[in-house]
């Protein structure tokens, strides 16, 4: 009979040897633990017991197999890039020192505007970042640089602003 | 560049400076195979599940969050009414039920779990009584769990026999979380035709009709459609304000809708719903309050407060509907006073009534919503108060609810500080009337005629 978990009652019940288990059988902590100060072996379909994966359910599997719900329109080219703001007071080398970060990032700049209002700028960049770079570190170095007195550097996902101003 | 600077600043200015953000990403967990004629192996199945399921539930979020830049501010789980689970076991004591669900969230780090809740809007089975017994040790006894019941629908009518026994049960708990100013309360909510798939607590459980895991998303935003208005400014005419607040509340729900897509497909689960619903917190600014003011009522709570609520939430749906294909059943915008600074300031200076938040809350997305009372009073005028906002559901076929605290010692004008995202709340006077013969009738009150649709 499949059952969906294992629990402390059913180690008790069976006291010793082994439990074959399905392979999408939960086995409770309880039970796991009973399990081993009984000496009473967990044994999967094909040999030790692992821990399953999450069933999701049938709901879950049908999305997982439906074609993607429509995203509004990209740059044609299927890229999703990551759009960089810099904001602040003004002062020579800003967009020297941005763009050397991203330089060391192996981050290539597909797009940059740059605007002035009174003594403060606004940098916006659209940026590429390289297949094998990590996001964490890219976000971590940008974020970090400026300070309140001086800039301030936002990342965020070009998919925001495409969800929020295309249709 | 595939969007304009101005496109550009206005999504990093909401985010930075008008706190936009998703309010909530709620997995949905169905509990039904935990069932079991033993209450301790149906407690270990309901914690290994929600463990198992919701393990990575955290960590997706956040990265999530990371990636696209938007803060993801609560991350939650929802269940399954636990008295259908319960109901094998035949236990009377339900309370270790709700351990397991506070030990499994615990375990995951999510801070609130919804689902100690029961349907009893035409009756009780054995289940929904002994869960109606046992909310207020559970909800004294644990952190993270919450309890939401359903004492009306527009189909059923409204079960007196349940409201009563809640009244009574709202009390008690009061009671036993004297402590902390009644605190418990605030996990406990009742509703007159409840949404299956409601993402925000304290109301968040998944019901029967849903599937086995679903993603369901809230996103907020007061601060936004405020910024907007503010920009607006007083001149413009109603059908400006109109179509301010329906863009902006459109670009917020695309924000929503794209996190929950995201959220769905790498938790490997379905997209349920996004839910949009303004929804203050005590931070300065992030207020509903201030957006009807700055509709055009002095204080919320004067005249025209119930005109300006029901443009704001019809606004918001209509934005809303125009930008997910899956919007929530509750979209529109909450009023829980405690939680909204400039509503609190109108109950301190007498703008606002207990009696205005009831006629608010006929056209607000919710109803009576974090409303504080004095610990005195009476079970009967509890349930005249419940009933009132369970008739403004049924009759219009509107979710309604309510989440009222007792705050034991307190009396009117008295200022209780529950602190974090639940606020501050001064305790409003019910009046000196209740309805002792309405308490103790019993019964049902039959559903109206309109509901015969068949």
């Amino acid at each position: 009979m499949p059952r969906r978990f294992l629990t402390a009652l059913d180690v008790q019940r069976a006291g010793q040897g082994e439990i074959v288990l399905e392979a999408d059988t939960v086995v409770t902590p309880q039970a796991r633990e009973l399990a081993a100060s009984l000496g009473v072996a967990l044994r999967g379909p094909g040999g030790d017991h692992v821990v399953p994966a999450p069933d999701r359910g049938p709901d879950a599997l049908r999305s997982s197999q439906a074609p993607p719900l429509p995203e509004p329109e990209d740059r044609g080219d299927g890229r999703t890039g990551v759009i960089v703001t810099v904001i602040g007071r003004n002062r020579p080398g800003i967009l020297a020192e941005v763009t050397a970060a991203l330089a060391r990032l192996s981050v290539n700049v597909d797009d940059i505007s740059q605007k002035m209002v009174d003594q403060y700028f606004h940098l916006v960049l659209l940026v590429s970042l390289p297949p094998e770079g990590s996001f964490d570190e890219f976000k971590t170095t940008l974020e970090c640089m400026g300070g309140p007195e001086a800039y301030a550097v936002r990342v965020m996902n070009e998919r925001v602003f495409r969800f929020m101003h295309r249709v | 560049m595939p969007f304009t600077d101005r496109e550009v600043l206005e999504t990093v200015r909401m985010v930075e400076l008008e706190t936009l953000d998703i309010r909530a990403v709620t997995l949905g967990i169905q509990l039904l195979d935990c069932a079991d004629p033993d209450l301790e192996s149906t407690c270990e199945k309901v914690y290994a599940k929600i463990v198992h399921h919701a393990r990575d539930l955290v960590s997706i979020a956040d990265e999530i969050a990371a990636e696209l830049g938007i803060p993801i501010v609560n991350k939650r789980i929802a269940v399954t009414p636990v008295s259908l689970i319960a109901a094998a076991s035949g236990a009377r004591d339900l309370v270790p039920i709700a351990r397991a669900m506070d030990a499994a969230a615990l375990a995951v780090g999510v801070d609130f779990i919804g689902g100690f809740t029961a349907y009893v809007h035409k009756g009780f089975t054995r289940a929904d009584d002994a869960l109606f017994e046992s909310i207020p040790s559970a909800l004294a006894e644990t952190e993270r769990v919450c309890s939401s019941v359903a004492l009306a629908t527009s189909r059923a009518g409204i079960n007196m026999d349940a409201v009563s026994r809640f009244s009574d049960i709202i009390l008690e708990t009061a009671a036993l979380t004297a402590k902390d100013g009644g605190l418990g309360c605030a996990k406990l909510v009742c509703f007159c035709n409840p949404v299956e798939d409601n993402p925000f607590v304290a109301g968040a459980h998944l019901g029967t009709g849903e599937a086995e895991t679903v993603i369901n998303v809230g996103v907020s935003g007061p601060g936004v459609v405020r910024s907007a208005l503010e920009r607006l400014g007083p001149e413009a005419n109603l059908l400006a304000v109109a179509e301010t607040v329906k863009r902006t509340a459109f670009k917020v729900t695309r924000v929503g809708e794209l996190v929950g897509r995201e959220a769905a497909k790498r938790l490997r689960t379905s997209f349920g719903i996004v839910d949009i619903s303004l929804a203050p917190t005590p931070a300065v600014g992030d207020s509903v309050a201030d957006i009807l003011e700055l509709i055009g009522v002095d204080k919320v709570g004067a005249p025209g407060s119930t005109a300006a609520v029901a443009m704001l939430t019809d606004a918001v749906k209509k934005g809303g509907a125009m930008a997910s294909s899956s919007v929530g059943g509750l979209s529109g915008a909450f009023i829980p006073v405690s939680e909204d600074s400039t509503m609190i300031e109108a109950v301190r200076i007498g703008a606002l009534s207990l009696a205005k938040l009831e006629a608010m809350t006929a056209v607000c997305s919710v109803g009576l919503d974090m409303v504080a009372v004095p610990g005195d009073t009476p079970a009967s005028v509890l349930t005249g108060i419940i009933a009132d906002e369970m008739a403004i559901g049924m009759v219009n076929h509107k979710t309604t609810a309510v989440r009222i605290i007792p705050v034991p010692g307190a009396g009117p004008g008295d200022t209780v500080e529950w602190g974090g995202l639940l606020g501050t709340a001064i305790v409003q006077d019910p009046g000196k009337f209740g309805c002792e013969v309405l308490h103790r009738r019993g019964g049902r009150i039959p559903a109206p005629i309109h509901s015969y649709k068949n």
